[in-house]
């Protein structure tokens, strides 16, 4: 593929280069910075409704007294309900999606594979800006009367029409929804375009780092799916504003001829390819850094790949396993039981993969290994506890309990948490020229495995015991009395990972003010294109487009004869 | 001294920490079961869990095991190989089949046998005796709704009930539920059974309870607020002790219900599906 426009300039006014930036790099960062702002607004909520569940009418400590100054620094029950709404829908949309998406997504593709920009470069300075649009307006709805949405982040009707939710709030929430929705669609046709048509010259599609086979399946999905999204939360504002009734019935609607439950269709259709969204580029991530720190090529890559491929497909035909308790006819409950279970097999393989990939390898412990060896820790356990969900006779005793809390905690957030930081701390040099402190890497790693291990699987214990989700205080149940001391223990250890967090934020701005140029581009020695050119990456990339001559993952080669373990995508492959 | 001073503070530690360590796994068991078909769930439960166990070991043992062994200084060579050859694949192919054959579709028979055999098979008001009560959630409360001495559903000598559900021990009891406002679930902890209350739709929901006793009913859809508020009392009484209520709650009903006060006509009529 030859370059399709000409090189421009390097920007050099402020505005240009930081602000209004149609640079792959700096959209990036841009990125990173606002996910990991929201990172940290949608995980003080967390603190904030953990606190609650282990001690329900005690005041939060220190802040509590200047956020709720008429409770006496207690959360209040309707507070309660917008903090997990908004933890909710801030942690998937405005931190995982502008972390794994947003940040890498823009970063790493063009880099590795070999294109100097993404192929629409305004669409992409677009999409930025309209994702910092639908933050301000959920912010914003923070600060009206009624205050934010407070129906769940899934809001489902007819709670978030007018009967249950008046004021704006929800409003705000559905358009912030949307303008997101434009935003990651944008960037998604961006990242589809630019995969397809960008590769550098002899780079085939299983030539490309499973990073961006991640990236890029996410962005089909994305693609697909978010209008889905968008056109749902269209319908509910219709509904809050202009007294149409799509998802009105029953006796509160007068002339209702809708129904609540097609909102749930529509949101699950988009939803369940939501987590995949989420997870994929985590996979990615995983799977090539096991093969670099491994230091050999990544087991049957291609079969990870097409695995991945095959559970995009599969991801599109399950939702209706979110909807069990809404009594779908047998047949159709039967038919999403046995479509879920079919994930299993795909998954099996990449996780024989991965371990296939460390099996007989020279494992260097680095920090972004360490991470990565943690995913297929934790995604083991959010994988496996997905089947009791999948069932549907054990999904009518566990649905909306705390097991389902624990099991998507596990598979979004302690996973995609995981790779968010073993590509921030493996990119980070090329980002920023810079080395992480790797003592204070592996402090925060062991941290974060040890509390977030304690908080969700703590959440699967009171979950198999009954648990249901979102009560402002579940010790008004009798079944529910000796569960103290679990929901104790989860909230600590919620303040443990959210303590470790501050030891991530330390090292990532002490680096970046304090830090010492890399003298070395290739610090992790590994050969894909983007380790080809000079740490920071220059404008505009690559001098020269590279030419592709082989894999990414051409590690350990016995025949490899120049003093180095790995090669360049851009040498000849050295045949054994 | 000092041994003896450090030998009674181990002691202490560990009868302190044991007592604590027993309250906090009484935390993680389920409520007890009050239904004839509850530990189906159950059974499929730990059937799953063990089928886990066995896999989860197998990766943590590739994990961890591989992890040790193939550490740099251990292993100072890496095994140069794709993983695409014959016998690499036939092994890949095996764990995914191995996965699939044993867990999957193991867990989806038993649950599709449960499901028709226990859950999805509704008694037969034609053949049996079936306690039939009509649910309506609404914001924060539970209603129900028994038919009264004419048997009859949506009519002025309904009983209605608030809060206080009282069936039989030892009969079926088939739920008919929908809502007035927002959705709801009706959440039976002890029967581990619970159903959406949709407004605009009516779901089902049936069980047998086998033991008398008072327990829990709770709301697990998000529905507002006072969602955590919205519970109910269970009460399953002997034959006789439900009877005594019943005549009681009919003859109450048939003396106050106002006839011409639409609001208590929120039933419906009970239909055979």
């Amino acid at each position: 593929m030859t370059y399709a426009h000409g090189i421009h300039e390097a920007p050099k006014t402020f505005i240009s280069k930081y602000i209004i930036s149609f640079d792959h790099k700096v959209i990036a960062k841009q990125f990173l910075w606002y996910g990991i702002f929201f990172l940290g607004v949608g995980g003080m909520m967390a603190l904030l409704i953990r606190w609650t569940l282990a001690y329900p009418g005690e005041a939060f400590p220190i802040l509590g007294s200047l956020l709720f100054p008429h409770t006496n620094g207690v959360v209040p029950p309707d507070t309660y309900a917008m903090l997990f709404t908004l933890h909710g829908t801030i942690m998937i949309f405005y931190a995982i999606t502008p972390i794994l998406i947003g940040a890498f997504g823009n970063f790493c593709i063009p880099l590795m594979i070999g294109a100097r920009d993404m192929a629409f470069p305004m669409l992409n300075m677009l999409s930025f800006w309209f994702a910092f649009l639908s933050g301000l307006v959920l912010l914003a709805s923070l600060f009206i009367p009624y205050g934010g949405a407070a129906g769940g982040w899934t809001s489902y009707p007819t709670l978030s029409t007018l009967i249950g939710s008046p004021g704006a709030g929800q409003t705000l929430w559905c358009l912030a929804i949307f303008i997101l929705g434009i935003s990651s669609t944008m960037g998604a046709v961006n990242y589809i375009t630019t995969v397809i048509s960008f590769r550098a010259p002899g780079m085939g599609y299983f030539d490309m780092p499973l990073t961006v086979w991640g990236l890029w399946l996410t962005a089909i999905l994305n693609a697909i799916f978010l209008p889905v999204l968008g056109a749902g939360v269209m319908l509910l504002i219709f509904d809050r504003v202009f007294g149409t009734h799509f998802f009105l019935a029953g006796a509160a609607a007068t002339s209702g001829t809708g129904d609540p439950v097609l909102f749930q269709h529509v949101f699950w259709i988009f939803g369940h390819p939501e987590v995949y969204i989420l997870i994929l580029p985590a996979w990615g991530v995983v799977s090539d850094l096991l093969s670099f720190f491994s230091r050999k090529p990544a087991f049957g890559a291609k079969a990870t790949a097409l695995s991945m491929t095959t559970i995009t497909i599969l991801s599109t035909v399950v939702y209706g396993h979110h909807m069990f308790t809404t009594q779908m006819s047998p047949l159709l409950t039967q038919t999403f039981m046995t479509l879920t279970m079919t994930i299993s097999i795909p998954s099996a393989i990449f996780f024989a993969n991965w371990l296939g990939t460390i099996w007989r390898g020279s494992i260097r412990f680095h920090s972004p290994m360490l991470f990565s060896l943690g995913i297929v820790f934790v995604f083991g356990l959010g994988g496996l506890t997905g089947l009791y969900l999948g069932t549907v006779s054990t999904d009518l005793y566990l649905h909306d309990t705390y097991f389902v809390v624990g099991h998507f905690h596990y598979t979004m957030a302690a996973s995609v948490l995981l790779g968010g930081f073993a590509g921030t701390y493996f990119w980070f040099p090329k980002m920023f020229g810079k080395m992480m402190n790797e003592t204070l890497a592996k402090i925060h790693f062991w941290g974060s495995m040890v509390g977030l291990n304690g908080i969700f699987f703590g959440m699967l214990l009171v979950g198999y015991a009954g648990m249901h989700r979102r009560l402002y205080n579940p010790f008004v149940y009798e079944f529910m009395k000796d569960m103290t001391s679990i929901n104790t223990m989860i909230t600590i250890s919620a303040l443990i990972m959210g303590a470790f967090q501050l030891v991530f934020v330390y090292n990532f701005l002490h680096t970046l003010i304090k830090g010492k140029p890399v003298t070395d581009n290739n610090p992790w020695e590994v050969g894909t294109l983007e380790w080809t050119i000079p740490s920071p990456a220059p404008h505009y990339n690559f001098k020269e487009i590279p030419t592709v001559k082989c894999g990414p993952h051409e590690l350990g080669n016995p025949n490899l004869k120049n003093g180095r373990d790995f090669q360049y995508q851009t040498e000849e492959l050295v045949e054994a | 001294m000092l041994k003896k001073m450090i030998g009674i503070l181990f002691v202490t530690f560990v009868v302190t920490q044991s007592s604590a360590f027993a309250g906090f796994w009484a935390g993680a068991v389920p409520p007890e079961i009050i239904s004839t078909n509850g530990h189906e769930i159950d059974n499929l439960f730990m059937y799953t869990t063990w089928l886990n166990i066995v896999y989860f070991i197998l990766v943590c043992a590739g994990l961890f095991g591989f992890s040790y062994l193939y550490w740099y200084k251990r292993s100072p060579k890496a095994y140069y190989t794709y993983g695409n050859k014959k016998e690499h694949l036939v092994v890949t192919m095996i764990i995914g089949a191995a996965v699939f054959l044993s867990i999957d579709l193991n867990i989806t028979r038993m649950s599709n046998d449960d499901m028709i055999n226990e859950f999805w098979k509704f008694p037969d008001a034609s053949k049996e005796e079936v306690i039939q009560i009509e649910v309506l959630a609404q914001q924060w409360m539970w209603n129900f709704r028994y038919a009264g001495v004419d048997g009859k559903f949506n009519t002025a000598d309904d009983v209605l009930s608030n809060h206080d559900l009282r069936i039989p021990v030892g009969k079926k009891v088939e739920f008919r539920i929908s809502s007035k406002d927002v959705i709801h679930s009706l959440y039976f902890p002890n029967a581990r059974l619970k159903a959406d209350a949709i407004p605009g739709r009516i779901t089902r929901l049936w069980f047998q309870p086998t033991k008398t006793g008072e327990f829990d009913i709770a709301c697990a859809e998000m529905c507002g607020t006072h969602h955590y508020l919205m519970k109910a009392k269970l009460r399953v009484e002997t034959e006789e002790d439900y009877k005594l209520w019943l005549g009681e709650a009919e003859r109450l009903a048939l003396a106050g219900n106002d006839v011409d006060n639409l609001d208590n006509y929120w039933g419906w009529k009970w239909e055979e599906q």
